[in-house]
């Protein structure tokens, strides 16, 4: 096969994947993020919250439906199994167990910590802002062992409902997201998410495990490995409501 | 009588309008400084006493760092115990355990973030001022149950009353969800709108059991009777912790080192307009003793050739000053003391202060505060001053020549 019919079938197949032309930066950002998340989703995975004198180990299981829907519930620990938030859009609920209540976060707690992690809850509600709320450039384009990484800018628009002043994230070629750093308006560093470790799942390739660690506190990170994915499966929309927040049926 | 002394006395009275016109200048700055001093004061006591008041007490065991951080799991552990064994050692009921934590208060309608206190209810009303300010329903009262108390500007905010539901959701000690449903007791209102707008009491077993506490609190309130005992009070419990306890106890300056700098910064700016006021009076004080100096000196000619030497005279015109000055000074301390006095009882409202007082925790009506000190104080810097201010005329007559001096009229 020469090298020609393999870019050609590689278009093919992967019709938005970036061929002999110069990406642009939006469009690396937007990919990155449809590549993580697919159409939809299904994700087990632990989350570890780190202290320099304890340590909490959480499993979760979330869905992922096209740019806005979320769904995470906590499978362990015991004590908070049932627990979980719902995100669509930019607005966030959660449901306790223990309380039997579904409580929408107001928005001046979605900079409060997701679950006590290091995540805040904007982290994890708007995901996508980043793609039309930002305008970015690639600041730098470098070969390591034989792929592309992009470090592309991104700065949020005038208006954009935004703490952040700038962020910039290290892409890959094949849209995995290797860094992604948050930088506050004065341009210090904030808090950044390295991916520690990479591979193939789900029948892609992604960070199997992403670390949260913000500059003024180096000691204290959020891990949250991958365990299973799979993605593009078919998920009714009635998996993300409320009603379905409060009484699971899967 | 000594005869300088007497002469003196005579001197002063040969101009009784002039001498009367001074001393009323002292008398006047005198009541003034009196009033003055008293009202700072008395308003000084009331912040530092007003703002304790509130939450922070005189005195606070905590874990160290927690003061700065805040941190959840920055606590004081079996921290019930600790309160009871200090109330019993000390015999004094103003000591009380708490429990602090950052959640999320729901009503039907609304949420928003909050502070959470979990409270001892038979001790706290001894320690804070919250429980007294409850204006609808009751404060809590058993330790354990599903009960809470919010500010005024909350319930409305979340638009909530007494009997009404109120979900809390925050992290436990372990990191876990920590969740309740409160039933809501009481609004307190402090007319302190960030506290009654951002912050909510409930009886500390609850408020263990929701937080996974585990017994543990995050500080230790002592209240004692006066600033000064709290002072005294400071190392005794700091002794009478358990000595494997990591904690250390914080005064009120620690905890509140906003108050001090606002009294200092207060202070600094109230003695630079005493300090005016003290010298327009010490250049009136110059201005007659001049005048006076000046008119005799023909007279001082005189009585020089005779051979009574120039220090004598300055000593003479001294001893006229000092007599004058002490005049005001007795008649300001009293004037001062009396005038001062009735506002102690009345107490003095200054119309479209009640805004700016409420920042400071102050209420509408200031009481001033009645010491010798500050009765005394003021006066005695203006003597001191009006004494400065003869030197001058008194050295002048250094400068006399007799013969020249007797033909001046």
């Amino acid at each position: 096969m020469n090298k020609r019919l393999l870019l050609v079938l590689s278009l093919a197949v992967l019709p938005t994947s970036a061929a002999d032309i110069e990406p642009d930066a939006t469009r690396i950002v937007r990919e990155a993020i449809d590549h993580w998340r697919g159409l939809s989703s299904y994700t087990e995975m632990t989350m570890v919250i780190h202290r320099p004198d304890w340590e909490r180990s959480m499993t979760m299981r979330a869905w992922t439906k096209g740019q806005d829907q979320t769904l995470v519930r906590v499978v362990e620990p015991k004590k908070d199994r049932g627990s979980g938030t719902l995100t669509d859009a930019n607005s966030m609920w959660t449901f306790s167990p223990k309380v039997n209540r579904v409580i929408k976060i107001p928005s001046s707690m979605m900079g409060q910590g997701w679950m006590g992690s290091d995540f805040s809850n904007k982290d994890i509600a708007r995901a996508d802002d980043i793609v039309d709320q930002y305008d970015h450039t690639i600041l730098k384009r470098e070969e390591v062992d034989g792929i592309t990484v992009y470090e592309v800018q991104s700065i949020p628009h005038e208006d954009a409902a935004v703490v952040w002043g700038r962020e910039v994230l290290k892409i890959r070629d094949d849209y995995v997201v290797l860094e992604h750093a948050f930088f506050d308006q004065d341009g210090e560093l904030v808090k950044k998410l390295v991916s520690l470790e990479i591979g193939e799942m789900g029948g892609r390739t992604i960070a199997k495990r992403q670390r949260m660690v913000k500059t003024e506190e180096p000691n204290e990170w959020t891990e949250i490995s991958v365990n299973d994915v799979v993605y593009e499966i078919d998920l009714k929309d009635s998996l993300f409501t409320l009603s379905n927040l409060r009484n699971p049926r899967d | 009588m000594n005869i300088v002394l007497r002469l003196a006395w005579r001197n002063l009275w040969r101009q009784k309008r002039r001498t009367w016109l001074t001393v009323g200048a002292m008398v006047f700055s005198n009541t003034l400084l009196v009033f003055m001093i008293s009202i700072q004061f008395g308003m000084y006591s009331l912040m530092i006493d007003n703002t304790l008041k509130v939450f922070t007490g005189h005195m606070q065991i905590q874990a160290p760092g927690y003061k700065d951080d805040q941190k959840m799991r920055q606590t004081v552990p079996a921290v019930v115990p600790l309160a009871s064994h200090l109330r019993e050692k000390f015999q004094m009921q103003t000591i009380a355990a708490r429990g602090w934590a950052f959640g999320l208060a729901s009503s039907e309608e609304r949420s928003y973030g909050i502070g959470i206190f979990g409270v001892e209810p038979e001790f706290e009303p001894q320690v804070s001022s919250i429980p007294g300010l409850v204006k609808q329903g009751r404060y809590l009262r058993e330790r354990d149950a599903s009960e809470i108390v919010i500010g005024a500007v909350l319930a409305r905010n979340l638009r909530v009353a007494i009997g009404d539901e109120l979900t809390l959701l925050g992290s436990g000690l372990d990191g876990s969800f920590a969740a309740a449903v409160v039933d809501i007791v009481g609004i307190f209102e402090s007319g302190i709108t960030d506290i009654d707008r951002n912050f909510a009491e409930m009886p500390l077993a609850s408020f263990q059991d929701m937080f996974a506490m585990q017994g543990a609190g995050h500080q230790v309130v002592v209240g004692a009777e006066t600033l000064d005992k709290a002072t005294l009070l400071q190392p005794e419990i700091a002794a009478a912790l358990p000595e494997a306890a990591d904690l250390v106890v914080l005064d009120w300056d620690a905890l509140q080192p906003g108050l001090k700098q606002a009294i200092q910064a207060d202070m600094s700016s109230a003695f630079f307009m005493y300090g005016i006021l003290v010298i327009l009076v010490a250049f009136s004080v110059l201005n007659t003793q001049l005048m006076s100096v000046l008119e005799r000196t023909h007279e001082f000619g005189i009585v020089m050739s005779l051979g009574l030497r120039a220090g004598r005279l300055g000593r003479l015109v001294m001893l006229e000053t000092a007599l004058m000055g002490m005049i005001g000074l007795v008649l300001g301390a009293i004037a001062g003391a009396i005038f001062t006095t009735w506002f102690t009882v009345n107490g003095l409202s200054i119309p479209g202060m009640e805004e700016m007082a409420a920042n400071f925790n102050l209420p509408a009506r200031i009481y001033p505060e009645v010491t010798p000190w500050t009765t005394v104080a003021g006066p005695i810097v203006v003597f001191l001053f009006t004494l400065l201010a003869a030197v001058y005329p008194a050295l002048r007559l250094h400068r006399l020549h007799p013969v020249e001096a007797m033909r001046t009229h």
